[in-house]
């Protein structure tokens, strides 16, 4: 099937122009007249470099930003003649500062690849299948978009427009994945944009929501930082913002006070290399660390005293095993700190943790120590620590780290939050368009993915339970799914029951590519890629300030696809009612932009930028600084000069950290409320519920080998499956330059009879794939190690490489089996076996 | 005349392999044909395993053996110091690599290293060019071995010959934080997140490449060969140079 | 045994073929070349094998080259760069080396008693460096450019560029010094000028090649002057092996057919003195170089761990070196015509792997590919690669008999001993 698709122009490998050259009849005479020094190799050659003038003259270079992780790196984009060739980070943009990643160079690859999609497409052949054909046929745009519309008309005719679900991976701003929400409410669906970030890392964002108040990735102050400790991480392979974090390295490095890093990890990455100690943890366990770490900061009195509060009387302190009397204990912008020690800590030594996770009690009390008393610090954790079923308490433990030290909007620390750009709003209300049947109650129905419902109350969204719940035809048996930057039937944990799920569906997917869900897919839209685009996106956290970016095409689109919000547009206009009048006047996404734009007049950017026409030409609008600080127990605001202006508690909470009490919660008010659900779910009585505690993993799978699949530098998430350029670099530490390898202990190894280079199965309950295995030392003997980049069975030519390894995704042998209170997918959370073929 | 050297901080390098892939960028590499590339170790035991990387790009020694080897003359030496090779007369015998002692020379005439079709099938040229993939850069100098090379000749980094050979008389450093400069440094340089590449004139006393060389004890790489590149490397705890060009084989 | 007389001019040959053409129309004049002439000789029965070795092996080579190009080869620049395309053509160089040094035995050092092999081994000499080169030129990029990008580079620190000069200088000498034989000058002073001329060139030529390993100090497997010596003195042996072969292919394997100073020679005690002599300098040589590389830690030299680990070095070893040195040395079998063909056949054989495995053994230690080459380089040829093994050898022995069938290659000068001249007939 792949050949057939795939055409190859046809070769003329010896030209005439080329078999002259070869017998050297076209060779000119070459400099001879330099070549008079018998004896010596320093040539000059006398030939001028070649004159790039005339090129550069029709060199053009444009603003857009990056699509490759959620960074988004203000990029230069270089176009000659009406190619573009090159891509380098902006200089003037605060993010990228004229730095990228790797994968910021992959652009122009993915603009090109030989496997696009050229147009609208409809499935001929009714079969659906891995293997099946869909045997598309071109139509135009016109028709594609007048069938998506029968079917959206047809279905809120009969009142079921809550049959209609969009599944959105990486949509950004609001000319996005930001137009699905007034979709949804004038179309009348609780499903107009079900995200992925469940298959992502809800974990740490709910943590922070429950600590801080904040729904949202924090915003880091690196480059003043002091010591940084990372549980779970790739800092210097894939977390984000990744290009600022490897600046950040730079400076943390070699400054004046060099900045010491601690990582906490189940393999050895890069970032734990580089580290000054790497600490390689049991899976599902740095909850564990991170309670004894508490634990001896809190006996060795090293908590920060300004932020935290004391003690009444100083002679009273903190003992293991002994509880304390909570009305003695004077809190300042922490909450329960001293129920917590009674409830939890006070039994959580190093010994008990080293026994938990194999890291050696001595070295977690050194780290804690370390951690306490080098200011300013930073405690950071992301789906390493967090991708489990105990992924929500282990992150809590990890992050009270932060409050313990008094690092919290601390100089230096975790910074902030990030602050919300100046947009202003459209001229267009959409609630002026909402007819009956929208406002109508019978509307708020259930959400396709269960999220926010009785079995899953605190989740953002569940994109995982999709495909399950359609086998199930529950909470209602679908029509119509929409993909957009999200290809669960590849992604997803258990992949294989998404190709059952979307057998009976009618699937309409906008990647450009031909992905997996591109062969499920009925009806192909396909999308510009990013170069192609005009769009405006706000900045992933990065250190609080506001920052917002635009894409500017750098060509036109090389094929007949069209932007997804234009798309969402196109539709509306044909959706019958108000709402097409409303789609109408909108118009097309560079409207939108014109209007958000003029936010900037009165709010111009720090460079400058005050409208659409700047925008474009810097690509970037930010305000620094973040206005608010912690400093010694007290919280300021930027006055315009300085932190001047001193913040009263309610201001605070206002501000900067909204949870229930206004302080960093120890004990989580939010989970007193859900104490009823954690005890269902996990078995934690409920007055412990609200506290960070160790709490025992569950592992999904069956095998007796912990299974991970993290991501590598140059992987492209997704959408480096099909560049040859990615894949011969992929795994550089092990040498994975066509295939990825499973990285497997050499104990393991030899218990299994596996030699380096064998080829293995993995395999569980859920499912099985092959893989060439690598022998190394970078992991621990219980755990294997399998990047998540091959294993494709669809998206191009090179991904579907025969004989390239692994045979199949990584989620074929990844149980669904989420995180219960955020509902992260517990991806690093699984047991295999591995047995040699 | 300068003479351009190279300073990589391995304090600061993070592995990432930005380097490489712009590198492949500019230059309109093929996927594999790594002119620059990060080369990783593993030595030591779990748990106390190492994982060593350096970035490799040419070395552009002053004492070249690649040069001394080259039965025609196409890979030279020029006059700021950079060891290029001309793609006229160069007949793919392969000696220079053979005689490099850090691997950095491709040949344009071999299997694929990635898994799939040979991209030069893909986006095959109609003329002498090996392949014309549609990204392909818009300079070309063959001569300096800048560009898509036809087919069957040895190719390697060029210190982005095309970018360096234009910067203005005198300069001291490349510093691609300066707007002035930024188009004139090599990729590799350019990209750097954490800033662990210098670029600049290893003639001139005061340039930033010689105080860091001086300060940080930069060392280069096999020198007990003779070659004397004319890249340094500030060892550091994040990476390091390894004792031995190869891991240790099993055998 | 049959007289015929061996044309002695360029006219004459000319005029032979013109003949043939003439008197047996072009289909008859096919059928000749396919049968190699009327009657049938020794040549005949390996000509039209090894034409259609070298026909398919080229046929395939040249397909493979103008549809794929040189990605045909399993060489990369990640791992072995020079495969087995090169070890053939220094295997065939030095084989064309040691056949001159073998020839000056008689025509330089005036050995008389190998007189009679001499003027096969120059021509021999030509037709496996014309065969080397062939190979090489099929793997270089652009084999047609050396032409004039090596004269006007003169690139005098390059081993290569002398090593080409040094065999092309020693291809002239040698067509000269053949001619000069065919035409039965023998002892002229030009004669006996170009003999030492060859001789010297060949020294020259066949150092110069282990010089373009030897100056090497990144790779020390080949590194130091040893290289050039081992070169030298391993190409005598490939000589030795190889006019032993080629005398009795020749000759049907029949001693009886051979003239009688010919016989004299092979039935001798000298030939496998010579013979025995060269294999166990070989062997020698052999050892040390390897008993150096396991005993000693330098980085780099682990490939000599690997190589003792292949069934083909033990091959090589036991079956291609000490066996035919044991057989070469018992009175029993040294002089009888079987062992030394067996002898001489698994030499041959052991000096191709041998060249194999001293230039791909070489590269196996990767140049800082660290872990992107795991262990060390692997490398097994290509198709295209093997055809070209097919390409040299058929080419030569395609050549050798055509050779064998155009010229009296047995002619040697008059024994002034004996009073009678030679008039020798071919078989």
């Amino acid at each position: 099937m792949t050949e057939q698709n795939f055409p190859v122009r046809p070769k003329v490998p010896l030209s005439r122009r080329r078999f002259l050259q070869t017998t050297g009849a076209t060779a000119g005479v070459v400099g001879v007249a330099s070549q008079t020094n018998l004896m010596t190799f320093d040539k000059v050659h006398a030939q001028p470099a070649a004159a790039s003038a005339s090129t550069q003259a029709a060199t053009v270079v444009t603003k857009s930003f990056c699509h490759q992780c959620p960074a988004r790196c203000g990029i230069d984009v270089y176009t000659t003649h009406g190619r573009v060739h090159a891509i380098y980070g902006t200089l003037d943009n605060p993010l990228s500062n004229g730095k990228l990643c790797p994968k910021g160079h992959y652009g122009q690859y993915l603009l090109y690849d030989a496997d696009r999609l050229k147009g609208p497409m409809k499935r001929t052949n009714p079969k659906k299948g891995r293997h099946e054909d869909p045997k598309f046929v071109p139509i135009t745009w016109d028709e594609a978009l007048d069938i998506v519309a029968g079917r959206l008309n047809a279905l809120r005719d009969k009142g079921e427009s809550h049959r209609f679900a969009t599944l959105t991976g990486r949509g950004w701003g609001y000319t996005d994945v930001g137009l699905l929400t007034e979709f949804g409410k004038l179309y009348g669906t609780p499903n107009y944009n079900l995200g992925h970030s469940s298959m992502c890392s809800d974990a740490s964002e709910l943590v922070k929501h429950f600590m801080d108040g904040h729904h949202a990735y924090s915003a880091y102050d690196y480059a003043h930082c002091n010591y940084l400790l990372v549980f779970g991480a790739g800092f210097l392979e894939s977390f984000r913002p990744y290009n600022a974090n490897m600046q950040n390295w730079g400076k943390m490095r070699t400054k004046a006070a060099k900045t010491k890093v601690t990582v906490v990890d189940v393999h050895l990455n890069t970032t734990a290399s580089a580290a000054d100690r790497a600490l390689l943890i049991k899976p599902g366990t740095d909850g564990a660390m991170a309670l004894a770490m508490a634990h001896v900061i809190l006996t060795e009195g090293l908590w920060d005293r300004d932020f935290v509060g004391d003690f009444d009387d100083p002679s009273l302190k903190f003992v293991p095993g002994q509880l304390v009397d909570v009305a003695r204990f004077k809190e300042k912008w922490t909450l329960g700190l001293a129920e917590w020690w009674n409830v939890e800590l006070k039994d959580r030594t190093p010994a008990w943790a080293a026994g938990i996770t194999t890291v050696s009690a001595k070295d977690i009390a050194a780290v804690a120590r370390e951690f306490a008393t080098t200011k300013p610090a930073v405690a950071l954790f992301e789906r390493g620590a967090s991708a489990h079923t105990n992924g929500v308490y282990n992150g809590m433990a990890i992050h009270a780290l932060n409050g313990l030290t008094g690092n919290m909007f601390a100089k230096g620390g975790l910074r902030g939050y990030q602050t919300k750009t100046a947009w202003a709003p459209l001229p267009i209300k959409v609630d002026d368009y909402l007819d009956d049947y929208a406002k109508s109650p019978d509307r708020k129905k259930p959400r396709l993915d269960g999220a926010k419902t009785k079995k899953w109350p605190l989740a953002k969204n569940m994109m995982q339970e999709i495909g399950i719940n359609m086998l199930a035809g529950e909470p209602y048996k679908m029509d119509t799914l929409m993909f957009y930057m999200t290809g669960p039937v590849f992604s997803g944990p258990d992949s294989t029951k998404w190709e059952q799920a979307l057998q009976d569906v009618y699937v309409i997917d906008t990647s450009p590519y031909p992905g997996e869900t591109n062969r499920f897919a009925d009806l192909v839209l396909p999308d510009n890629t990013y170069l192609e685009r005009l769009q405006i996106a706000d900045t992933y956290p990065y250190e609080g300030y506001p920052i917002s970016m635009i894409r500017v095409p750098a060509v036109k689109p090389l094929y007949d696809t069209k932007t997804f919000g234009d798309t969402v547009i196109e539709i509306g206009k044909r959706i019958k009612g108000p709402m097409g009048e409303y789609y109408k006047k909108i118009g097309n996404t560079e409207n939108i932009i014109r209007w958000m734009c003029e936010g900037f007049r009165d709010k111009p950017g720090d460079n400058g930028v005050n409208d659409f026409e700047s925008f474009k030409a810097k690509g970037v609008w930010y305000r620094k600084p973040y206005i608010y600080l912690q400093q010694r127990g007290v919280f300021y605001e930027w006055d315009g000069q300085g932190y001047n202006t001193v913040l009263k508690p309610e201001e605070v909470k206002a501000k900067v950290m909204p949870t229930p009490s206004g302080r960093f919660e120890l004990k989580v008010g939010e989970l007193e409320h859900h104490a009823d659900y954690v005890q269902q779910r996990l078995g934690i009585p409920p007055e412990k519920a609200p506290f960070p505690q160790w709490v025992a993993p569950r592992h999904g799978g069956d095998g007796d080998l912990h299974f991970i699949s993290p991501k590598l530098a140059g992987q492209a998430e997704g959408r480096g499956a099909n560049l040859p350029h990615v894949s011969a670099l992929i795994q550089p530490t092990q040498g994975g330059k066509r295939n990825v390898f499973l990285e497997i202990h050499p104990e393991a190894a030899g218990a299994r009879g596996i030699r380096d280079g064998d080829r293995v199965r993995i395999k569980n309950k859920v499912g099985q794939i092959e893989v060439q295995a690598r022998v190394t030392h970078t992991t621990r003997p219980d755990t294997v190690v399998l990047p998540m980049i091959h294993g494709h069975w669809a998206q191009g030519r090179w991904a579907e490489a025969q004989g390239r390894m692994p045979t199949g995704s990584t989620n074929e042998v990844t149980e669904n089996l989420s995180e219960p209170l955020s509902g992260l997918v517990c991806y690093h959370s699984g047991m295999v076996s591995v047995e040699r073929i | 005349m300068a003479k351009w050297g190279m300073v990589i901080d391995l304090e600061k390098c993070t592995g990432c392999q930005a380097c490489t892939v712009a590198c492949g960028m500019e230059n309109s590499r093929l996927p594999g044909e790594h002119w620059q590339d990060v080369i990783f170790f593993q030595e030591g035991e779990f748990p106390n395993t190492e994982l060593k990387w350096f970035p490799r790009p040419c070395m552009h020694c002053e004492n070249p053996s690649c040069v001394a080897v080259c039965p025609t003359k196409a890979t030279y030496k020029n006059e700021s110091g950079q060891v290029l090779i001309d793609w006229e007369r160069c007949i793919g015998c392969k000696y220079c690599m053979i005689a490099c002692p850090y691997g950095v020379r491709f040949y344009t005439e071999e299997k694929p290293s990635y898994g799939g079709p040979n991209i030069k099938d893909v986006f095959p040229s109609d003329d002498a060019h090996s392949w014309n993939p549609p990204w392909k850069a818009p300079q070309e100098d063959w001569k300096h071995g800048v560009g898509v090379q036809p087919h069957d000749v040895v190719s390697k980094c060029t210190f982005c010959h095309h970018r360096i050979s234009t910067a203005p008389a005198g300069t001291v450093d490349l510093d691609p934080s300066d707007p002035a400069l930024r188009e004139h440094t090599p990729a590799c340089v350019v990209t750097c997140a954490p800033g662990a590449r210098f670029f600049g004139d290893l003639s001139n006393p005061n340039s930033e490449v010689n105080k860091q060389i001086a300060n940080k004890n930069g060392v280069r790489l096999l020198d007990h060969l003779g070659n004397k590149p004319q890249v340094y490397y500030l060892t550091g705890v994040g990476g390091s140079v390894p004792a031995e060009r190869a891991i240790k084989p099993k055998v | 045994m049959e007289h015929r007389t061996e044309p002695k001019t360029f006219g004459e040959v000319f005029t032979l073929f013109a003949t043939l053409w003439r008197e047996n129309g072009p289909l008859g004049f096919a059928r000749l070349a396919i049968t190699l002439g009327k009657t049938p000789t020794a040549a005949s029965r390996w000509w039209l094998g090894s034409v259609m070795l070298a026909a398919l092996s080229l046929l395939f080579v040249l397909y493979q080259l103008v549809f794929v190009g040189h990605s045909s080869f399993n060489t990369s620049s990640d791992g072995v760069n020079w495969g087995l395309a090169i070890s053939t053509y220094v295997y065939f160089a030095l084989i064309s080396s040691g056949l001159t040094m073998i020839a000056a035995l008689g025509t330089v050092f005036g050995f008389k008693q190998f007189l009679p092999i001499a003027k096969r081994c120059i021509f021999l000499a030509i037709i496996t460096l014309v065969a080397g080169f062939t190979v090489l030129a099929l793997e270089l990029g652009h084999p047609f450019r050396m032409l004039w990008a090596v004269p006007t580079g003169l690139q005098t620190m390059s081993p290569m560029f002398w090593m080409g000069v040094f065999y092309t200088i020693d291809l002239v000498l040698l067509i000269i010094k053949f001619y000069l034989m065919w035409q039965e000058d023998w002892d002229s002073p030009l004669s006996h000028a170009v003999g030492i001329a060859g001789f010297l060139a060949v020294i020259l030529a066949s150092g110069m090649l282990g010089l373009v390993f030897g100056s090497m100090v990144m790779r020390p497997m080949w590194y130091g002057p040893f290289t050039s010596i081992y070169f030298m003195l391993s190409a005598a042996l490939c000589g030795a092996a190889a006019i032993v072969v080629t005398t009795y292919m020749a000759y049907g394997f029949d001693r009886n057919a051979m003239p009688e100073r010919l016989r004299v020679l092979a039935s001798g005690h000298e030939l496998p003195m010579v013979f025995a002599t060269l294999i166990g300098i070989t062997l020698v040589m052999f050892v040390t170089r390897f008993w150096v590389g396991l005993w000693s830690n330098l980085d780099g030299l682990d490939g000599f761990r690997a190589l003792v680990k292949t069934p083909l070095f033990h091959i090589e070893l036991w079956l291609g070196l000490v066996l035919p040195f044991f057989m070469m040395l018992m009175p029993k079998l040294q002089k009888r015509m079987k062992p030394q063909m067996v002898a001489a056949f698994l030499v041959l054989g052991a000096m191709f792997i041998n060249r194999y495995e001293f230039i791909v053994g070489g590269q196996l230690v990767p140049m800082f590919k660290g872990v992107w080459t795991h262990s060390l380089e692997a490398y097994v040829p290509s198709a295209t690669e093997f055809a070209l093994v097919g390409v040299g050898f058929g080419l030569a022995l395609a050549l050798y008999a055509f050779g064998e069938k155009l010229f009296h290659l047995s002619d040697a000068p008059p024994d002034t001993e004996t009073a009678e001249p030679q008039r020798l007939a071919t078989a």
